[in-house]
């Protein structure tokens, strides 16, 4: 079972960080200071969970003794830091994602779960993503579903191959806003909703109902009836 | 560019006070130079007077025979300096020093010295009196005035090299006693710059002189410790806020995630993610006021930001029945932080879409300028209100007419915030109607 390290002070954050790991199938070893989590990280785990205030220090300056230490695991900052200049300061110093305190569950497993799927899907370097009917060529651009060809914008074509790439998992609004359109802002309309709405229905004119709406959060990819 | 005008100062300050030093020594001199002609002239007056009084006497004793015999004499001596001659009535010259009338008109009668005249004979300079006396015969007396203008052109001479040398010296001085000033202002002006750069611990080394400098030095040093610790205490705060606020909004997150399928626990979601949302707002507001003029800015794009937030917003926008334009130009770049300036155009838009009405439009550009980019939002909606007018950019203030709206009256503040992080200067022209703002960013120096 892979295994997931969780360095976090506070014990019921601890807890609810642990089920949302287990719920996504791992293992969670938690952590209380940083020095320890520092330690542990040696290990061979999947993804580090960290927090930024700690006993011992902030765990985004602790980023690159981690990696320095040798450790392959993905890191996600789970922070009461987070304002929008903390996580662009968090994701530059080396953290793979960012998640601001107070978050829901569900917006914590979809991140976990886009982490372990990115150590796992080796970059995309083949230009067909095909799920079925729907095909998405990367090289040229283009999005096709049953041969015929569906005028996507730049932004959704980005939009579709994020989704792609987290096929058969739920995908955050706030996950599409900082990895489409790299802001790491929450503004105050569901702008985002839009964009996917307009997408959602090209698939659909076109016969696929490849994108629906996950209960509460967000979206889900299912072209193949996953999810 | 503050440090060379103020350079600038100093030098016309040292240049005014060397020239009135000299000018005054100037005047004095030329005061002397003056008062030293006069009686100079006014000597060779008396040796002109004793002249006309000796012939005179010899007129009063024979009349024109022993002036003539006088005349004959003085001149075979020929003595320099002295021009005497005597005509006759015809014009034709008796006897004297020049065998050809000089060219005085002979004027009045006696041998009184008042009425004596400054000609030129000879090529130089007299003082003599010529007149006619009993009988029709002319007379002409005078003393040369060289030596008296030999004199006045070495004292000429004098006064010029002299002004030089005070010009050389008066420079020198006023050059030495700037750069003192130059070299003690020019120190706090540096530190002054650094600490504008955002170097807040920047402080001047070695000890305080007793004098005004070392006053300055020490006031501003004093300054700075104060803004140096408030500006840690706004960071410290900030993030005790955040950290004191956001863990109990979080234990409750994570309770109510485990009510199911209640909509009242979405709702309550929902108020918790408003409440992040406002104090994240302030908490920028305060940190970006505090980073006013610091350091921390890289070079951004911002046409590609302008244009992505554009993009992402436009699709609402169009939802909702606005007609959306853009004007951006190519490639304009600024020193700044990308995310704050996207979370400008997004609160601009958020506010244009949640006032405007289907059929409104909303336009952003962004025009290049020789030192500042000017970026241009404006929707043709109802506006700022008249009750807010002015104040709409300070925090928490919200118009009667959109109290049912949601929303804190933050998102202006935000924007004044983060321009005046960037140093961007914003300003609300004149508009028929709707909300028009710009903000004109400092551009990227190459």
């Amino acid at each position: 079972m892979d295994r997931i390290l969780i360095v976090e002070d506070d014990a019921e954050t601890a807890g609810a960080v642990a089920r949302a790991v287990r719920e996504v199938g791992c293992l969670p070893v938690v952590c209380g200071t940083l020095a320890e989590g520092e330690a542990a990280a040696a290990d061979d785990f999947r993804v580090i969970v960290l927090d930024r205030m700690l006993p011992g220090g902030d765990g985004v300056a602790a980023i690159a003794r981690i990696r320095a230490g040798g450790a392959g695991a993905l890191i996600l900052v789970l922070s009461a830091l987070g304002r929008a200049a903390q996580r662009v300061e968090g994701l530059e110093k080396g953290a793979d994602d960012y998640l601001a305190k107070p978050f829901e569950p569900d917006e914590l497993r979809a991140r976990l779960r886009a982490l372990l799927r990115l150590g796992t899907v080796q970059a995309l370097d083949n230009d067909l993503l095909a799920f079925g009917e729907l095909e998405i060529r990367l090289k040229a651009r283009t999005v096709h579903v049953k041969r015929a060809h569906v005028a996507v914008s730049p932004k959704e074509f980005e939009l579709i191959t994020y989704f792609a790439r987290n096929a058969g998992q739920t995908v955050t609004r706030m996950q599409l806003l900082e990895n489409v359109w790299n802001l790491h802002f929450d503004p105050q309309t569901n702008v985002v909703d839009v964009h996917v709405g307009r997408l959602r229905r090209k698939l659909e004119q076109a016969g696929s109902a490849a994108i629906r709406t996950a209960r509460g959060e967000g979206y889900v990819f299912a072209p193949l009836g996953l999810g | 560019m503050s440090g060379f005008w103020q350079a600038r100062a100093t030098l016309r300050l040292a240049g005014i006070l060397a020239v009135a030093v000299i000018g005054l020594s100037l005047g004095a001199m030329g005061l002397q130079y003056r008062l030293v002609g006069d009686r100079l002239v006014a000597q060779t007056r008396a040796v002109l007077a004793a002249d006309l009084d000796g012939l005179a006497a010899l007129y009063a004793q024979r009349r024109i025979i022993a002036l003539r015999q006088a005349i004959e004499y003085r001149a075979a001596v020929d003595v320099a300096g002295e021009m005497l001659v005597l005509a006759d009535r015809g014009g034709r010259v008796l006897a004297g020093t020049h065998s050809v009338w000089p060219g005085l008109a002979a004027t009045g009668e006696g041998f009184a010295v008042a009425g004596a005249v400054r000609f030129v004979a000879d090529g130089q300079a007299w003082l003599g009196v010529s007149r006619v006396l009993p009988g029709g015969f002319p007379l002409l007396v005078a003393r040369a005035l060289t030596p008296v203008e030999a004199t006045l052109a070495s004292l000429r001479r004098g006064i010029l090299a002299l002004a030089l040398a005070l010009v050389v010296a008066g420079s020198a001085v006023g050059w030495v006693a700037a750069r003192g000033v130059m070299g003690r202002i020019g120190r706090i002006n540096a530190l002054a710059d650094r600490v504008a750069a955002g170097e807040l611990d920047a402080r001047l080394p070695g000890p305080r002189s007793h004098d005004e400098f070392g006053l300055l030095e020490g006031h501003v040093h004093a300054m700075l410790d104060r803004i140096q610790a408030l500006n840690r205490a706004t960071h410290r705060l900030s993030d005790s806020i955040a950290h004191e606020l956001r863990t109990p909004m979080h234990r409750m997150m994570q309770k109510l995630a485990r009510i199911e399928g209640q909509a009242v626990a979405d709702d309550l979601r929902a108020e918790m993610r408003a409440a992040v949302r406002v104090f994240d707002s302030l908490l920028d507001i305060s940190r970006a006021e505090a980073d006013q003029g610091a350091g921390g800015l890289i070079p951004v794009d911002l046409t590609a930001v302008a244009a992505g937030v554009w993009d992402l917003y436009t699709a609402l926008a169009e939802d909702k029945g606005l007609i959306c334009k853009a004007d951006l130009a190519d490639g304009l770049w600024v020193l700044g932080d990308r995310t704050l300036i996207a979370q400008v155009l997004s609160n601009l838009f958020d506010n244009a879409i949640k006032y405007c009405a289907a059929g409104d439009s909303l336009t952003l550009s962004l025009t290049e300028g020789p030192d500042r980019h000017v970026m241009r939002v404006a929707d043709t909606g109802p506006g700022l209100p008249d009750d807010i007018r002015g104040e709409a950019f300070e925090r928490f203030v919200r118009a009667d007419r959109d109290r049912a709206r949601p929303g804190h009256g933050l998102g202006l503040t935000l924007v004044r915030a983060i321009a005046a992080r960037h140093g961007a200067r914003l300003t609300q022209p004149a508009a028929d109607r709707g909300f028009v703002l710009e903000i004109a960013w400092p551009r990227l120096a190459v």
